[in-house]
């Protein structure tokens, strides 16, 4: 049988993207017109001896209240450290303080960013997933032929976007957001996946954050069975007639055991079995045996017509008559044909989610993401066996976060991560009480050309997070000219509807009229901390220029340099490391 | 006098008069070292998703032909374009097709990973790091390389797309998508902040090195920034991701600033379904795309640069050869790579035929590895990179003979 399709033309979907990648063209305008300064004199042919890769040197350590707040928070907005301070009168007791309160997000008053989220005016984001794919998938009311049909369906996840920005600046609940991101990386969807964009927002909402605090097994189940992901990873396809290994596939490598315990393409018998009669690791075999397992999950959507008992709901569908009824074995385990409903799925998931293996790799990457890029073992151990333990418990996951984040590994390390790009942008935007409402195109768009647009990964496994990814000169150039792009105000969309201002003028106190003295002023504000004194002086020659750093600086220079001083602040190392 | 503040408005009005103004004097070319090597140019653009070796360089008859059409009753290629009498080109790639019959460009096939993984993160980083079956390396094959011949160029290597495994920590590697895009925005105040710059990165860490070769990479990229490019020879490169990077690897190459290494990506190929359906499928339209960019890009540098390049096209692992029930492939093993350039024993497939009978195959499923890739590019290092030390390279590797693919330089 040929299945008829109605999916949407790649084409058009490649014509959908460019037309909004246009939309936020605006701020480039400049771009390529920029003189790339630099003094060619200075660039006489250099010779370049940086080619070897010692290990960083030890950072010195900083204050436990700029730890917490730049690894599981956006980075201090101002005051941040003050209230993070008057928590308890030990470092200790603050953190144990902070972490608590963070992970009881229902208890933080929230209703600076609550006033903002009801000033954007978002119109798609409270849709359930039904209305969702009835509204912007199967019933589109415009001409596939024109924008504004895309425009349409692609508005609830551009909202999205625009909104998780929005949470991630203004929320209180900072580690909420961190772990929604962590998360969407961890389960990746691509945004401009073709079959169901619209989707990505309950698929980010009704998943990743209804169960980030709570048990993995459901998270797992919920991953599995909602369409985003089943369209992502093919597994909409998969039938008995011919299992598509895709969605099975990254369900091990990158969910669950991860790449530390695949042994390759290997005869199953040869791996070594634990205590309870389960394979240590995964091969080949399992993977074609779980992907037989999940044939049948699949969405209602009736994308091949007049199939029986399939409809156009958009939900999830469990389809028997793709469902291979056999008989199958998986990590050891034999899984009987001619199970109950869905049951041959839920014992993939069961088997992999109470895995030790799987316990190592959560917990492993949960501390890359929140210590360090290669994390002490003795905190992975910890949290695995918190994630073991807990493993049916409602709040198992909770509890392998606050393992982590109170771990003493946690309070030991600096600097063994930077800030990912989006964590550099949002981190500038907090630092500078930056204002805005809609986020205008070109936020994500600068996000874009360091190397990371939200929720625009690719291939299915998230983002790198390890420094190594990161500390390069495209990106890095992107990251220093978002630092002047927020500063200088140059980001506002071309029709002025969305605005995005940062007044450094107005937040600097007015007796303040020397370069020493604005430098002083400025960088503990946006560091918390001071900077080497040669770094300090660089920052002073900036303000200062022509005068003295004592001088009196006549108005119109302070208006014109400072907002350049402060780029440079952001600009810095040190505003990088986390 | 210190200039008024620029508000946005005032800035997008001026940005080509007055900010270029503060400027202009400064707009004249770096002197650049001539390249310090005779070496080639490396390219290596690099498929991910794992392209469909079987749909790419299909075979065209005999026993293997007959295998290949009944297991691919829907996704099988036909109209093949002629390599030698047993395999063909996919139709979508006539103009790669017009080098390997002028010689430039070969073959080699049932190439690739001498290791058991069907997982395209395991495959590429072992690919990249030229380690198989090891992830710590600290350095990529690419990165041991450029070391091993100790290069004062000024821009020894370029990536256009994010920070490939093969360059794990090659500081000196300059990444930029497009020189036009490749400038500090700037407030009139940039030479200052650069200078601020210089001093805070002048340190030991990766952020610093990263931060430092940032800054140097501004000063080099500099002449290009608001230049026009117009290729040589008629070339025209497509509006599309892999050949605005090619574009700019030309315009690199071409600043004779001595560019040892380039690593272009192109992804997409994971073709699990709709590979090839009534108007081409997936494969089709990324063949064309690949076949366009290299092509045009060749000809380009066909104005006194092939000569001293050498093109590798390679990706993670081929596909199954069974089709699958969506019309696509599920992830393989065995694979095909191209060569091009002027160094280029062209017009051959290279690499011994396994066959694919059911029991020639990969675990009876995928086509076999019977040339590893570190072949390949240790036969590239030794003839025309100038390393003839590719265990340094490739460390615990020993190539078996030599295929010839290149000659020497």
């Amino acid at each position: 049988m040929v299945r008829q399709q109605t999916r949407i033309n790649r084409r058009d979907f490649l014509k959908l993207m460019g037309a909004f990648a246009g939309a936020s063209a605006v701020v480039t305008a400049c771009a390529p017109k920029q003189v790339p300064a630099a003094d060619p004199t200075r660039a006489a042919p250099l010779p370049v001896d940086m080619t070897g890769a010692p290990p960083d040197p030890i950072l010195p350590s900083v204050p436990l209240g700029i730890i917490a707040l730049n690894r599981l928070a956006y980075g201090p907005r101002p005051g941040d450290l003050e209230v993070f301070n008057a928590l308890g009168s030990t470092d200790e007791e603050r953190l144990r303080v902070y972490v608590a309160q963070q992970l009881a997000p229902d208890s933080i008053d929230d209703s600076e960013f609550e006033a903002r989220y009801a000033a954007a005016g978002f119109e798609t984001l409270h849709k359930t997933h039904e209305e969702l794919y009835y509204d912007h998938i199967a019933n589109n009311p415009y001409d596939s032929n024109d924008d504004t049909y895309w425009e349409w369906y692609s508005q609830p996840a551009r909202e999205l976007v625009d909104a998780t920005f929005l949470r991630a600046v203004y929320s209180k609940k900072q580690l909420v957001e961190v772990l929604a991101d962590f998360w969407h990386n961890h389960f990746n969807v691509y945004f401009w996946q073709d079959e169901g964009v619209p989707l990505l927002v309950s698929y980010h909402r009704d998943v990743l954050r209804k169960h980030m605090l709570g048990n993995f097994r459901q998270m797992l189940e919920a991953v599995a069975t909602h369409p985003s992901m089943l369209y992502y990873l093919n597994q909409n396809n998969s039938s008995d007639a011919g299992p598509n290994e895709n969605f099975a596939r990254e369900l091990f490598e990158l969910h669950t055991l991860g790449a530390e315990n695949y042994f390759g393409v290997r005869d199953p018998n040869t791996i070594p079995k634990d205590a309870n009669g389960i394979a240590i690791g995964y091969v080949d075999n399992d993977v074609y045996e779980a992907a037989r397992a999940f044939t049948g999950w699949r969405v209602d959507d009736d994308i091949y017509e007049y199939e029986d008992g399939v409809e156009k709901t958009g939900r999830f569908l469990y389809y028997k008559p793709w469902h291979d009824r056999f008989n199958k074995l998986i990590l050891g385990r034999y899984i009987p044909a001619d199970q109950p409903d869905m049951q041959d799925g839920r014992d993939v998931l069961d088997l992999l989610a109470n895995h030790p293996g799987t316990a190592r790799f959560i917990a492993r990457k949960l501390a890359r993401r929140f210590i360090a890029d290669v994390p002490p073992e003795s905190v992975v151990e910890a949290a695995a066996s918190v994630f073991l333990e807990y493993r049916n418990e409602p709040d198992q996951l909770k509890r392998v976060v606050e393992t982590i984040l109170l771990s003493p590994e946690f309070k030991q390390t600096w600097g063994a991560k930077i800030k990912r790009p989006i964590e550099a942008a949002i981190s500038m935007m907090r630092a500078l009480n930056t204002d805005f409402t809609r986020l205008p195109g070109g936020i994500p768009w600068m996000c874009s050309m360091m190397g990371q647009a939200l929720f625009e990964r690719r291939p299915p496994d998230g983002y790198p997070d390890v420094k190594e990814a990161w500390a390069n000169s495209m990106s890095l150039l992107y990251r220093w000219n978002f630092a002047v792009a927020i500063a200088e105000n140059w980001m506002d969309d071309e029709e002025q509807k969305r605005v995005i201002r940062t007044d450094i003028l107005g937040q600097t106190p007015a007796q303040l009229r020397t370069a020493e003295a604005l430098a002083d002023y400025w960088i503990p504000r946006i560091l918390n901390r001071p900077l080497s004194g040669p770094d300090r002086q660089a920052v002073i020659a900036v303000m200062a220029q022509e005068y003295d750093p004592r001088d009196e600086l006549p108005q119109d220079h302070i208006d014109w340099i400072l907002p350049a001083m402060v780029e440079v602040i952001l600009m810095s190392p040190d505003f990088q490391w986390k | 006098m210190p200039a008024p503040r620029l508000s946005r408005r005032n800035f997008l009005q001026g940005c080509s008069a007055a900010i270029a103004g503060l400027a202009g004097a400064r707009l004249t070319n770096v002197a650049f070292a001539q390249s310090d090597s005779p070496a080639d140019t490396l390219v290596v653009v690099f498929l991910r998703g794992g392209w469909d070796a079987l749909n790419v360089v299909p075979p065209m008859e005999g026993d293997d032909r007959g295998y290949y059409e009944n297991a691919r009753p829907d996704i099988q290629i036909t109209n093949l374009l002629r390599l030698d009498d047993r395999f063909g080109f996919h139709p979508a790639l006539a103009p790669l097709h017009e080098l390997y019959q002028q010689g430039n460009m070969a073959v080699i096939h049932a190439v690739g990973l001498d290791y058991d993984t069907r997982s395209h993160f395991d495959a590429m980083e072992y690919i990249e790091l030229g380690t198989p079956g090891s992830k710590n390396a600290a350095s990529g094959w690419i990165t041991r390389y450029l070391q091993g011949t100790g290069t004062s160029a000024i821009l020894p290597a370029l990536s256009t797309s994010g920070a490939p495994s093969s360059l794990l920590n090659y500081v000196p590697t300059v990444n930029l998508n497009d020189p036009g895009d490749f400038s500090q925005w700037d407030n009139g105040l940039a030479q200052s902040q650069q200078a601020a710059l210089r001093q805070m990165y002048n340190g030991d860490t990766l952020l610093h090195r990263a931060g430092m070769r940032t800054l140097q990479s501004l000063d080099i990229v500099h002449p290009l920034v608001e230049q026009d490019y117009k290729p040589a020879n008629g070339a025209s490169y497509n509006d599309d991701e892999l050949s605005h990077q090619l574009k700019t690897v030309a315009r690199m190459i071409k600043l004779d600033a001595g560019l040892r290494v380039a690593t272009v990506d192109y992804g997409g190929w994971d073709t699990h379904e709709y590979e090839n359906d009534g108007n081409g499928g997936y494969i089709a339209e990324l063949l064309g795309n690949l076949a366009a960019g290299l092509s045009n890009f060749y000809l380009d540098l066909d104005s006194g640069y092939t000569d001293r390049l050498s093109v590798v096209v390679i990706s993670e692992f081929g596909r199954r050869l069974v089709q699958n029930e969506d019309y696509g492939t599920d992830h393989g093993h065995g694979n095909v790579m191209f060569a091009l350039g002027g160094g280029v024993n062209g017009g051959r497939v290279y690499g011994a035929w396994p066959g694919l009978r059911n029991d020639q195959l990969y675990d009876h499923a995928d086509l076999a590895v019977t040339t590893d890739y570190r072949q390949v590019l240790s036969e590239l290092l030794a003839r025309r990179l100038g390393n003839a030390d590719p265990a340094a390279v490739f460390p615990g590797y020993v190539p078996s003979g030599e295929l010839g693919i290149f000659h020497a330089s």
